[in-house]
Protein backbone atom coordinates (compact mmCIF):
# COMPACT_ATOMS: atom_id res chain seq x y z
CA UNK A 1 0.00 0.00 0.00
CA UNK A 2 2.42 2.87 -1.39
CA UNK A 3 1.57 5.41 -3.21
CA UNK A 4 4.15 8.44 -4.58
CA UNK A 5 2.03 11.59 -4.21
CA UNK A 6 4.57 13.59 -6.16
CA UNK A 7 7.76 13.15 -7.98
CA UNK A 8 9.75 15.86 -9.44
CA UNK A 9 13.32 14.29 -11.26
CA UNK A 10 15.34 17.49 -11.15
CA UNK A 11 14.48 18.08 -7.12
CA UNK A 12 15.63 15.65 -4.37
CA UNK A 13 11.81 15.85 -3.22
CA UNK A 14 10.29 12.47 -2.69
CA UNK A 15 7.05 12.27 -0.58
CA UNK A 16 5.95 8.32 0.36
CA UNK A 17 2.38 7.98 2.38
CA UNK A 18 2.84 4.64 4.08
CA UNK A 19 -0.63 3.34 5.37
CA UNK A 20 -0.55 0.08 7.99
CA UNK A 21 2.94 -1.04 6.35
CA UNK A 22 4.14 -0.96 9.87
CA UNK A 23 5.60 -4.60 10.36
CA UNK A 24 5.89 -5.11 13.44
CA UNK A 25 3.74 -2.99 17.14
CA UNK A 26 5.34 -2.20 20.60
CA UNK A 27 3.44 -2.58 23.71
CA UNK A 28 4.92 -0.96 27.24
CA UNK A 29 3.96 -3.29 29.59
CA UNK A 30 4.09 -3.84 33.54
CA UNK A 31 3.48 -7.15 35.43
CA UNK A 32 1.73 -6.64 38.59
CA UNK A 33 1.73 -9.12 41.32
CA UNK A 34 -0.40 -10.37 44.49
CA UNK A 35 3.12 -10.61 46.30
CA UNK A 36 5.45 -7.72 45.54
CA UNK A 37 8.39 -9.70 46.39
CA UNK A 38 8.82 -11.98 43.72
CA UNK A 39 11.51 -11.92 41.19
CA UNK A 40 11.09 -12.61 37.75
CA UNK A 41 13.99 -12.86 35.35
CA UNK A 42 13.29 -11.94 31.64
CA UNK A 43 13.65 -15.13 30.70
CA UNK A 44 10.89 -15.83 33.23
CA UNK A 45 8.99 -13.33 32.11
CA UNK A 46 9.42 -14.03 28.41
CA UNK A 47 8.49 -17.98 29.15
CA UNK A 48 5.47 -17.14 31.16
CA UNK A 49 3.91 -15.16 28.23
CA UNK A 50 4.58 -17.84 26.16
CA UNK A 51 2.72 -20.33 28.24
CA UNK A 52 -0.20 -17.84 28.29
CA UNK A 53 -0.68 -17.79 24.22
CA UNK A 54 -0.14 -21.52 24.20
CA UNK A 55 -2.79 -22.14 26.94
CA UNK A 56 -5.19 -19.52 24.43
CA UNK A 57 -4.30 -20.11 21.28
CA UNK A 58 -2.58 -23.80 21.03
CA UNK A 59 0.61 -24.46 18.73
CA UNK A 60 -0.49 -21.33 16.88
CA UNK A 61 -0.06 -19.35 19.77
CA UNK A 62 3.18 -20.65 20.52
CA UNK A 63 4.47 -19.86 17.74
CA UNK A 64 3.75 -16.50 17.55
CA UNK A 65 7.38 -14.82 17.58
CA UNK A 66 7.24 -11.80 19.82
CA UNK A 67 10.76 -9.97 21.37
CA UNK A 68 11.42 -8.67 24.67
CA UNK A 69 13.29 -5.91 24.01
CA UNK A 70 13.79 -4.43 27.51
CA UNK A 71 13.19 -5.56 30.62
CA UNK A 72 13.09 -4.34 34.07
CA UNK A 73 13.58 -6.61 37.23
CA UNK A 74 12.77 -4.23 40.00
CA UNK A 75 10.12 -2.81 38.40
CA UNK A 76 8.60 -5.88 36.45
CA UNK A 77 8.03 -3.52 33.37
CA UNK A 78 8.96 -4.32 29.98
CA UNK A 79 8.74 -3.16 26.01
CA UNK A 80 7.72 -6.02 23.85
CA UNK A 81 7.51 -6.26 20.27
CA UNK A 82 5.24 -8.34 17.86
CA UNK A 83 4.57 -8.77 14.32
CA UNK A 84 1.67 -6.77 13.57
CA UNK A 85 -0.88 -9.24 12.72
CA UNK A 86 -0.53 -11.25 16.04
CA UNK A 87 -0.88 -8.21 17.82
CA UNK A 88 -4.29 -9.06 19.34
CA UNK A 89 -3.86 -12.59 20.14
CA UNK A 90 -0.52 -11.88 22.04
CA UNK A 91 -2.69 -8.60 23.96
CA UNK A 92 -5.62 -10.92 24.70
CA UNK A 93 -3.67 -13.79 26.34
CA UNK A 94 -1.93 -11.09 27.98
CA UNK A 95 -5.47 -10.46 29.59
CA UNK A 96 -6.24 -13.66 30.67
CA UNK A 97 -3.14 -14.77 32.02
CA UNK A 98 -4.36 -14.08 35.78
CA UNK A 99 -2.09 -16.27 38.13
CA UNK A 100 1.77 -16.97 38.23
CA UNK A 101 3.03 -19.70 40.44
CA UNK A 102 -0.47 -19.72 42.11
CA UNK A 103 -0.74 -16.36 42.99
CA UNK A 104 -2.71 -13.78 41.53
CA UNK A 105 -0.87 -11.44 38.82
CA UNK A 106 -1.91 -9.11 35.89
CA UNK A 107 -0.59 -7.23 33.26
CA UNK A 108 -0.82 -3.75 32.47
CA UNK A 109 -0.56 -2.40 28.86
CA UNK A 110 0.95 0.94 28.93
CA UNK A 111 1.61 1.97 25.79
CA UNK A 112 0.81 0.13 22.21
CA UNK A 113 2.13 1.72 19.14
CA UNK A 114 3.24 0.67 15.81
CA UNK A 115 6.20 2.86 16.41
CA UNK A 116 8.74 2.16 18.99
CA UNK A 117 10.42 5.78 18.66
CA UNK A 118 6.76 6.55 20.23
CA UNK A 119 6.90 4.93 23.10
CA UNK A 120 9.99 6.52 23.98
CA UNK A 121 7.89 10.34 24.44
CA UNK A 122 4.99 9.47 26.36
CA UNK A 123 3.75 12.58 27.07
CA UNK A 124 1.70 10.41 30.21
CA UNK A 125 5.12 9.99 31.87
CA UNK A 126 5.84 13.67 32.15
CA UNK A 127 6.18 14.82 35.91
CA UNK A 128 6.27 18.78 36.86
CA UNK A 129 9.15 19.13 39.55
CA UNK B 1 -12.56 -14.79 12.83
CA UNK B 2 -8.69 -15.23 11.84
CA UNK B 3 -8.71 -12.22 9.70
CA UNK B 4 -10.22 -9.91 12.60
CA UNK B 5 -7.36 -11.06 14.72
CA UNK B 6 -5.48 -10.18 12.69
CA UNK B 7 -6.38 -6.56 12.02
CA UNK B 8 -5.50 -3.10 13.68
CA UNK B 9 -6.43 0.21 13.71
CA UNK B 10 -5.04 2.17 11.07
CA UNK B 11 -1.47 3.53 10.87
CA UNK B 12 -0.07 6.38 8.80
CA UNK B 13 3.58 7.18 8.24
CA UNK B 14 4.53 9.74 5.45
CA UNK B 15 8.48 10.11 4.26
CA UNK B 16 9.40 13.09 2.67
CA UNK B 17 12.92 13.72 1.50
CA UNK B 18 13.53 17.15 0.59
CA UNK B 19 16.36 19.24 0.84
CA UNK B 20 17.06 23.34 2.97
CA UNK B 21 18.10 24.33 0.17
CA UNK B 22 14.85 23.71 -1.61
CA UNK B 23 13.27 26.54 -2.13
CA UNK B 24 9.58 24.70 -1.62
CA UNK B 25 10.60 22.96 0.51
CA UNK B 26 8.25 22.95 3.24
CA UNK B 27 9.82 22.14 6.67
CA UNK B 28 8.66 26.02 8.59
CA UNK B 29 5.48 25.27 8.15
CA UNK B 30 5.27 21.74 8.90
CA UNK B 31 7.23 22.27 11.93
CA UNK B 32 4.93 25.53 12.72
CA UNK B 33 1.95 22.75 12.69
CA UNK B 34 2.76 20.85 15.80
CA UNK B 35 1.68 23.27 18.27
CA UNK B 36 1.85 21.03 21.38
CA UNK B 37 5.70 19.46 21.43
CA UNK B 38 6.03 17.04 24.43
CA UNK B 39 9.57 15.96 23.68
CA UNK B 40 12.26 16.79 21.80
CA UNK B 41 14.78 13.99 21.21
CA UNK B 42 18.21 14.55 19.58
CA UNK B 43 20.91 12.26 18.11
CA UNK B 44 24.07 12.86 17.79
CA UNK B 45 26.91 10.73 15.77
CA UNK B 46 30.52 10.77 16.89
CA UNK B 47 29.76 13.47 19.63
CA UNK B 48 30.19 13.14 23.41
CA UNK B 49 29.30 15.74 25.76
CA UNK B 50 32.37 17.44 28.10
CA UNK B 51 30.54 19.79 29.87
CA UNK B 52 1.89 17.34 39.18
CA UNK B 53 1.21 17.74 35.88
CA UNK B 54 -2.80 18.22 34.81
CA UNK B 55 -3.36 14.02 34.96
CA UNK B 56 -6.16 14.64 32.24
CA UNK B 57 -6.14 12.03 29.50
CA UNK B 58 -8.42 12.40 26.08
CA UNK B 59 -10.06 8.65 26.10
CA UNK B 60 -11.14 10.08 29.61
CA UNK B 61 -11.76 13.41 30.52
CA UNK B 62 -12.54 16.51 29.09
CA UNK B 63 -9.38 18.13 27.68
CA UNK B 64 -8.78 21.66 26.47
CA UNK B 65 -6.63 23.34 23.84
CA UNK B 66 -5.70 27.13 22.47
CA UNK B 67 -3.16 27.21 19.62
CA UNK B 68 -1.04 30.31 19.31
CA UNK B 69 -3.41 30.92 16.05
CA UNK B 70 -6.11 31.21 18.29
CA UNK B 71 -8.28 28.49 17.74
CA UNK B 72 -9.86 26.91 21.07
CA UNK B 73 -10.56 23.31 21.05
CA UNK B 74 -12.81 21.45 23.64
CA UNK B 75 -12.92 17.74 23.44
CA UNK B 76 -15.76 16.66 25.84
CA UNK B 77 -17.80 13.76 27.28
CA UNK B 78 -21.47 13.40 26.24
CA UNK B 79 -22.79 14.90 29.36
CA UNK B 80 -20.30 17.82 29.47
CA UNK B 81 -21.25 18.93 25.85
CA UNK B 82 -24.74 18.43 26.12
CA UNK B 83 -24.21 20.52 29.10
CA UNK B 84 -22.21 23.53 27.11
CA UNK B 85 -24.78 24.16 24.55
CA UNK B 86 -22.19 24.68 22.01
CA UNK B 87 -22.04 23.57 18.28
CA UNK B 88 -19.96 21.10 17.94
CA UNK B 89 -19.49 17.74 16.23
CA UNK B 90 -18.82 13.84 17.15
CA UNK B 91 -15.25 12.68 17.61
CA UNK B 92 -13.68 10.63 15.14
CA UNK B 93 -12.48 8.38 17.89
CA UNK B 94 -15.99 7.14 18.76
CA UNK B 95 -16.72 3.44 18.31
CA UNK B 96 -20.03 2.98 17.38
CA UNK B 97 -21.61 4.90 20.29
CA UNK B 98 -20.99 8.40 20.56
CA UNK B 99 -19.66 9.28 23.43
CA UNK B 100 -17.16 12.39 22.77
CA UNK B 101 -17.45 15.49 21.25
CA UNK B 102 -15.40 18.10 19.88
CA UNK B 103 -16.13 22.10 20.04
CA UNK B 104 -13.69 24.12 17.73
CA UNK B 105 -14.21 27.59 18.33
CA UNK B 106 -11.94 30.00 16.08
CA UNK B 107 -11.23 32.94 18.64
CA UNK B 108 -10.60 35.23 16.34
CA UNK B 109 -13.62 35.50 14.45
CA UNK B 110 -16.05 38.82 14.89
CA UNK B 111 -18.62 37.15 16.99
CA UNK B 112 -15.95 35.61 19.69
CA UNK B 113 -14.41 38.85 20.74
CA UNK B 114 -15.23 40.29 24.27
CA UNK B 115 -19.32 41.06 24.04
CA UNK B 116 -20.03 39.49 20.92
CA UNK B 117 -23.15 36.95 20.58
CA UNK B 118 -20.77 33.67 20.34
CA UNK B 119 -18.05 35.00 23.00
CA UNK B 120 -20.93 35.56 25.58
CA UNK B 121 -22.71 32.34 24.71
CA UNK B 122 -19.71 30.47 25.09
CA UNK B 123 -18.81 32.23 28.33
CA UNK B 124 -22.03 31.57 30.13
CA UNK B 125 -22.01 28.19 29.10
CA UNK B 126 -18.54 27.70 30.28
CA UNK B 127 -19.10 29.39 34.00
CA UNK B 128 -22.52 29.36 34.45
CA UNK B 129 -23.72 25.78 32.94
CA UNK B 130 -21.09 23.50 32.97
CA UNK B 131 -18.84 24.78 35.62
CA UNK B 132 -15.42 23.63 33.54
CA UNK B 133 -12.45 23.97 35.94
CA UNK B 134 -9.43 22.65 34.13
CA UNK B 135 -5.19 23.08 34.91
CA UNK B 136 -3.77 24.42 31.94
CA UNK B 137 0.04 24.37 31.17
CA UNK B 138 1.06 27.89 28.85
CA UNK B 139 3.95 28.21 27.31
CA UNK B 140 5.23 31.81 26.14
CA UNK B 141 8.12 33.40 23.96
CA UNK B 142 11.01 35.08 25.26
CA UNK B 143 9.99 38.43 26.68
CA UNK B 144 6.40 37.55 26.37
CA UNK B 145 5.67 36.68 30.02
CA UNK B 146 4.72 40.16 31.16
CA UNK B 147 1.38 39.93 29.11
CA UNK B 148 0.72 36.67 31.03
CA UNK B 149 0.93 38.40 34.42
CA UNK B 150 -2.13 40.06 34.54
CA UNK B 151 -3.91 36.62 33.54
CA UNK B 152 -2.18 34.48 35.94
CA UNK B 153 -2.44 36.94 38.75
CA UNK B 154 -6.25 35.65 39.00
CA UNK B 155 -4.98 32.10 39.00
CA UNK B 156 -2.63 29.91 41.28
CA UNK B 157 0.14 29.07 39.12
CA UNK B 158 3.96 27.58 39.37
CA UNK B 159 6.83 27.97 36.68
CA UNK B 160 8.25 24.39 35.57
CA UNK B 161 11.46 24.52 33.20
CA UNK B 162 12.03 22.08 30.42
CA UNK B 163 13.90 19.05 31.85
CA UNK B 164 16.69 18.28 29.93
CA UNK B 165 18.62 14.49 30.18
CA UNK B 166 21.67 13.36 28.21
CA UNK B 167 23.32 9.73 28.13
CA UNK B 168 26.35 9.29 25.71
CA UNK B 169 25.85 6.34 24.28
CA UNK B 170 28.51 3.76 23.14
CA UNK B 171 29.45 1.13 21.10
CA UNK B 172 26.51 1.93 19.00
CA UNK B 173 25.32 -0.13 15.51
CA UNK B 174 23.71 2.01 13.27
CA UNK B 175 22.85 1.30 9.70
CA UNK B 176 25.53 2.04 7.30
CA UNK B 177 24.02 4.03 4.82
CA UNK B 178 22.75 7.27 6.19
CA UNK B 179 23.84 9.16 3.73
CA UNK B 180 21.64 12.04 1.89
CA UNK B 181 21.77 10.45 -1.68
CA UNK B 182 20.98 6.82 -0.43
CA UNK B 183 19.00 5.83 1.93
CA UNK B 184 18.72 2.41 1.34
CA UNK B 185 16.43 0.55 5.00
CA UNK B 186 12.52 1.53 4.74
CA UNK B 187 11.54 3.79 6.92
CA UNK B 188 9.69 1.88 9.85
CA UNK B 189 13.12 -0.04 10.16
CA UNK B 190 14.75 2.72 10.65
CA UNK B 191 12.20 4.34 13.08
CA UNK B 192 12.74 0.94 14.95
CA UNK B 193 16.19 1.42 15.27
CA UNK B 194 16.25 5.57 16.06
CA UNK B 195 13.78 4.14 18.93
CA UNK B 196 15.97 1.07 20.04
CA UNK B 197 18.79 3.76 20.12
CA UNK B 198 16.65 6.09 21.86
CA UNK B 199 15.28 3.84 24.48
CA UNK B 200 18.81 2.63 25.21
CA UNK B 201 17.92 -1.06 23.81
CA UNK B 202 20.38 -3.10 22.21
CA UNK B 203 20.25 -4.29 18.72
CA UNK B 204 23.48 -6.42 19.18
CA UNK B 205 21.14 -9.72 18.69
CA UNK B 206 21.34 -12.80 16.81
CA UNK B 207 18.22 -13.85 14.84
CA UNK B 208 18.18 -17.39 17.32
CA UNK B 209 18.64 -15.25 20.63
CA UNK B 210 15.53 -16.14 22.79
CA UNK B 211 14.85 -13.16 24.90
CA UNK B 212 14.78 -10.80 21.48
CA UNK B 213 15.58 -10.91 17.35
CA UNK B 214 16.20 -6.97 17.16
CA UNK B 215 18.83 -6.35 14.78
CA UNK B 216 20.40 -3.62 13.72
CA UNK B 217 19.28 -2.99 9.87
CA UNK B 218 22.17 -3.86 7.27
CA UNK B 219 24.45 -2.95 5.63
CA UNK B 220 25.56 -1.58 9.70
CA UNK B 221 28.47 0.21 10.88
CA UNK B 222 29.36 0.68 14.31
CA UNK B 223 30.14 4.23 16.50
CA UNK B 224 31.57 4.46 18.64
CA UNK B 225 29.80 6.55 20.51
CA UNK B 226 26.99 8.83 20.38
CA UNK B 227 25.46 11.49 22.34
CA UNK B 228 21.66 10.99 22.74
CA UNK B 229 19.87 14.67 24.46
CA UNK B 230 15.86 14.96 25.27
CA UNK B 231 14.08 17.77 26.23
CA UNK B 232 10.56 17.54 28.47
CA UNK B 233 8.16 19.90 28.80
CA UNK B 234 5.85 22.53 26.85
CA UNK B 235 7.74 23.25 23.88
CA UNK B 236 7.31 25.98 20.94
CA UNK B 237 7.74 25.41 17.07
CA UNK B 238 9.73 28.44 17.94
CA UNK B 239 11.98 26.80 20.28
CA UNK B 240 12.51 23.68 17.25
CA UNK B 241 13.06 26.32 14.43
CA UNK B 242 15.98 27.68 16.66
CA UNK B 243 17.15 24.15 17.39
CA UNK B 244 17.26 23.51 14.08
CA UNK B 245 18.95 26.19 12.94
CA UNK B 246 22.05 25.50 15.21
CA UNK B 247 21.84 22.05 14.41
CA UNK B 248 22.42 23.00 10.70
CA UNK B 249 25.43 25.39 11.57
CA UNK B 250 26.79 22.19 13.46
CA UNK B 251 26.78 20.20 10.48
CA UNK B 252 27.77 22.86 8.45
CA UNK B 253 30.78 22.81 10.21
CA UNK B 254 31.41 19.14 11.17
CA UNK B 255 33.18 16.87 8.99
CA UNK B 256 31.92 15.24 5.97
CA UNK B 257 28.83 12.48 5.82
CA UNK B 258 27.78 13.67 9.28
CA UNK B 259 23.94 13.90 10.44
CA UNK B 260 22.42 14.32 13.01
CA UNK B 261 18.31 13.12 13.88
CA UNK B 262 16.06 15.22 15.36
CA UNK B 263 12.54 13.77 17.06
CA UNK B 264 9.73 16.08 18.24
CA UNK B 265 6.73 14.30 20.02
CA UNK B 266 3.54 15.67 20.08
CA UNK B 267 1.46 16.05 23.36
CA UNK B 268 -0.67 11.91 23.62
CA UNK B 269 -3.26 13.85 25.34
CA UNK B 270 -3.55 16.85 22.85
CA UNK B 271 -7.35 17.42 21.10
CA UNK B 272 -5.26 18.31 18.29
CA UNK B 273 -2.24 17.57 16.00
CA UNK B 274 -0.99 19.00 13.01
CA UNK B 275 -2.88 22.23 12.58
CA UNK B 276 -6.21 22.19 13.64
CA UNK B 277 -7.11 18.40 13.26
CA UNK B 278 -8.61 16.30 15.97
CA UNK B 279 -6.01 14.15 17.77
CA UNK B 280 -7.18 11.20 20.22
CA UNK B 281 -5.44 8.19 22.02
CA UNK B 282 -7.40 4.80 20.76
CA UNK B 283 -3.95 3.18 21.86
CA UNK B 284 -0.76 4.98 21.56
CA UNK B 285 -1.69 8.54 20.77
CA UNK B 286 1.66 8.59 18.15
CA UNK B 287 1.87 12.01 17.10
CA UNK B 288 5.55 12.79 15.92
CA UNK B 289 8.01 13.74 13.54
CA UNK B 290 11.15 12.71 13.21
CA UNK B 291 14.07 14.57 10.97
CA UNK B 292 17.17 13.01 9.87
CA UNK B 293 19.55 15.87 8.34
CA UNK B 294 22.91 15.41 6.72
CA UNK B 295 25.59 18.28 6.40
CA UNK B 296 24.96 18.79 2.45
CA UNK B 297 20.94 19.96 3.67
CA UNK B 298 19.00 17.19 2.37
CA UNK B 299 16.82 15.66 5.00
CA UNK B 300 14.29 13.00 5.93
CA UNK B 301 11.39 13.38 7.47
CA UNK B 302 9.33 11.02 8.92
CA UNK B 303 5.51 11.88 10.31
CA UNK B 304 3.43 9.44 12.19
CA UNK B 305 -0.01 9.62 13.03
CA UNK B 306 -2.12 7.42 14.88
CA UNK B 307 -5.74 5.70 14.11
CA UNK B 308 -8.62 8.46 13.24
CA UNK B 309 -5.83 11.07 12.24
CA UNK B 310 -5.73 13.13 9.51
CA UNK B 311 -2.85 12.47 7.29
CA UNK B 312 0.18 15.09 8.51
CA UNK B 313 0.73 18.19 5.83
Amino acid sequence: MRREDETDETSVFRRVVLKNASPYHYMKICLVLDDESTKLSAVDLKLFILTGLKNLFGEVGAAISFDLLKYDEDTLSGLLRVPSRSLVKLWSSLTLLGFYQNQACAFRVLQVSPYLLSLTGNSRELKLD
Amino acid sequence: MTTDLDQNPRSLLVSERSSFRDLKNRISSQVEQLHLNYKVSLLLPEYSFDRSVPRTRIDEDNCVSLTPKGHLTLSLDKDSFEVLGVEGKPSRFNHRVKKRFVVSVDLTDSCMAPGGRGYLRLLAGLKSRLRLKMDFLLSHHPGGGASLQTLLSRHDWSEHRPEVSRHTLTHLSCPALLTSDLLSCDPHSFLEWLGAAHAHISCGNTSSSFLSSLVCPEPKTALSRALSVSVCGLLLPQDIHRLLQQIRVYLEESHLESWACLTVHGFVDSPVSWGANEHGVLRGGENFYSLLMFHDDVYYLHQATGAHDTCPP
